[in-house]
């Protein structure tokens, strides 16, 4: 492999940008409503010189108050699983782990359930409820996983495999107590899913919100690039050449289950992004965390806006749940692309 | 670590660009909210002239247009409840599931019930949504958002499913026709209160899903519906549809067993089902014979139920109606074993998958 310069994380990071871009616009033109692509260039254009009185209102629904949106969610949601799961990889240094593997996901659905019972039909509180729900388990799972003081990553691992089985057995019986459309939309809440619409009116400032803490969250993550690459050969020789282990094992930690949370309560559970993306960048780019973490952020953003244009699209008018689309679509090729590394 | 300062350099460079996008972001986005919100306040004040604002059944306040002439319905009751009040012209959508009558099934669909895509209904121009309680509670605001007004409906007993009925009239511009239809709907469950006013409430187990075994509680439109059979649940729970084990039916011993057809699994076999099934076969009521498989339509808060209303108080109560057949109209064929069979294919509405 070339050593590894500024210059290549640039143009590496310059085309998978460009991709990303690609995807988009394809995301941009899908969907259920017809709308060509002469007219969304017209709707962006218009929308960018702040001409919104030429814009069809229809076209202004469906460009600016549905796809766009959506397509900020979907890459805020591929970057942040992504960047977690590099994060849960080298803090473990386990290739099996993902961003759910803590119990982060479970612990997020249970608050869901509990302010499905406790406040039912309040606009944002299974999103904050959600949050709360993924931060009180990452703490817990972080006290149980240490060890002498240290964290330990089998104790982590096992803890959070534990809190999760917990977990799920608490939503299966909370479970049985909703009915009816409570019941369904838990359902496609614990599969994973975009199509349910922002818990808030002001769209714009809320995806301000959390693209600001995701930028904080994986920007931490970055900072400890170099250090993480000493760590995942050992944590001895890290020690040695002079990491701060327990200093990056917690931010990394923190981090990461941020990213999740961030995640979890938007969209719900979406399973193997965390886990597939940073494989693929790895196996694509090299295990250097430096040009990893970038190369993650927006490969996982792709992934999930081509899975989510895939779940609108597929058996449209009626929606798939993205969890099962990245699952679907991403197997296939993460098992390829393993076997071909094999051989 | 050879390049070290270069990455630094990099890392600087990254922060610095995260934040140059940050600021576009800011700037494009509060840049198309503000002028967003005005040119949707021209449009509504463009058509306030024609608009006039209700109370659905949710308690949210909806201005709806004076004169509505594309309305897309988004639950099942309510496309029959459409059809029923002979406004189908107005109906530009409905969902996979809305299948009767058949003639729904033709209507351009947006969707399940579950989730309907948006972008589908913005398509078909309505000028108003109407919901139901299958939907998802928070489609009115995602709807709402985009400047399409959604009037919810959520009736909890039989007469609530009439009230709601003639309100949907009313804002479709249909009062004469809803007070008719509604108004004839009531005459017939005057007619079977009174021809049961003097029995005893049957105690029956009404199968919402068979496997596992989900039944009705005390507080739901199927429950009210049964009370106008002369029927009552056995099940005394405050849930609304709790799940059973079998023992508790062993215990209660209904006095008769109602399937729906609406499974594709076992339902459609009916008494001849439960006779070959473990436990089933030894309960009092199958052995009796009194297995009762009433029409899907009872699952549905919809006009329609009150055919299968009908159909269940004939079932559980012969004795009331066996003289005179002249008074019940529609479902007076001549029963046998106490068992009636519809072939209606629908989706059940209120089980839990």
């Amino acid at each position: 492999m070339r050593p590894l310069t500024p210059k290549r994380i640039l143009w590496t990071c310059g085309w998978l940008t460009a991709l990303l871009f690609v995807a988009m616009v394809v995301a941009l033109r899908m969907g259920a409503y017809p709308i060509s692509v002469p007219d969304i260039v017209k709707a962006l254009f218009n929308g960018a010189i702040g001409h919104w009185q030429e814009i069809p209102s229809e076209h202004q629904m469906v460009v600016f108050g549905l796809r766009l949106p959506r397509i900020a969610l979907e890459i805020l949601v591929g970057a942040s699983l992504s960047v977690a799961g590099v994060g849960f990889q080298a803090l473990l240094r386990n290739p099996l782990a993902d961003p759910y593997v803590l119990g982060v996901s479970s612990g997020a659905a249970l608050g869901a359930i509990v302010s499905l019972i406790a406040v039912p039909h309040t606009p944002g509180a299974i999103q904050v409820a959600a949050f709360l729900g993924a931060a009180v388990t990452i703490a817990a799972v972080y006290f149980l996983g240490r060890r002498g003081g240290q964290l330990d990553s089998a104790t982590l691992l096992l803890a959070g495999i534990a809190a999760t089985l917990f977990l799920s057995a608490a939503i299966i019986c909370l479970m049985t107590t909703l009915t009816g459309r409570d019941l369904r939309g838990m359902a496609f809440w614990l599969m994973g899913d975009l199509s349910s619409p922002p818990p808030v009116t002001n769209v714009v400032g809320w995806l301000g919100f959390l693209f600001t803490v995701f930028l904080i969250a994986s920007g931490a993550i970055y900072t400890t690039s170099s250090d993480l690459n000493l760590i995942l050969t050992g944590e001895e020789e890290a020690r040695h050449l002079g990491v701060n282990v327990r200093r990056v094992k917690l931010v990394v930690y923190v981090s990461a289950s941020i990213l999740t949370g961030l995640a979890v309560s938007v969209s719900g559970a979406v399973g193997f992004v965390g886990l597939l993306v940073p494989h693929l960048m790895r196996m694509l780019f090299g295990t250097d965390h430096r040009i990893l973490i970038p190369a993650s952020v927006i490969g996982g953003a792709i992934a999930i806006v081509i899975a989510d244009t895939l779940a609108r699209t597929v058996v449209a008018p009626t929606e798939v749940p993205v969890g099962a689309m990245t699952a679907l679509a991403g197997a296939p090729v993460f098992i390829y692309l393993m076997r071909r590394r094999v051989r | 670590m050879r390049g070290d300062k270069k990455f630094r350099r990099i890392e600087e460079w990254v922060a610095t660009a995260s934040a140059i996008v940050l600021v576009v972001c800011f700037i494009a986005t509060s840049a198309h909210a503000a002028p967003q919100n005005t040119a949707r306040t021209n449009a509504a004040e463009a058509k306030s002239s024609a608009m006039r604002t209700v109370v659905d059944d949710n308690d949210r306040k909806v201005t709806v247009p004076m004169e509505v002439r594309r309305v897309v319905s988004l639950a099942p009751n309510l496309t029959e409840a459409i059809y029923a009040l002979g406004l189908e012209d107005k109906l530009v959508g409905d969902t996979d599931v809305c299948d009767t009558p058949p003639a729904a099934k033709l209507k351009p669909h947006v969707g399940g019930t579950m989730n309907p895509n948006l972008e589908a209904i913005v398509a078909l121009h309505p000028d108003l949504v109407v919901a139901g309680a299958i939907n998802q509670w928070d489609i009115e605001r995602a709807l709402e958002h985009l400047g399409i007004p959604v009037y919810g409906t959520d009736p909890q007993t039989v007469e609530g499913m009439l009230a709601s009925t003639r309100k949907v009239a009313n804002i479709l511009g249909a009062d004469a026709k809803g007070a008719e239809v509604v108004g004839q709907l009531q005459t017939r469950l005057d007619v079977l209160k009174a021809k049961l006013a003097d029995r005893p409430l049957a105690h029956v187990l009404f199968v919402v899903w068979m496997d596992p075994l989900i039944t009705t509680g005390q507080d739901t439109f199927i429950a009210d519906a049964l009370k106008w059979a002369g029927a009552e649940s056995v099940v005394m729970s405050s849930q609304k549809w709790p799940h059973l084990s079998f023992e508790e039916v062993v215990r209660v011993q209904p006095e008769y067993i109602v399937l729906t057809p609406d499974h594709q699994e076992s339902n459609a076999a009916g008494l001849a089902d439960l006779r070959s099934r473990n436990g089933w076969k030894d309960l009092q009521a199958v052995e009796e014979g009194h297995v009762v498989v009433i029409s899907a339509a009872i699952n549905r808060p919809s006009p329609g139920m009150i055919d299968a209303i009908e159909q269940a108080a004939h079932a559980f109560h012969p004795e009331a109606f066996g003289s005179d057949s002249t008074q019940s109209e529609a479902h007076a064929e001549p029963q046998l074993e106490s068992t009636v069979q519809l072939n209606v294919n629908s989706e059940c509405a209120a089980c839990v998958h």
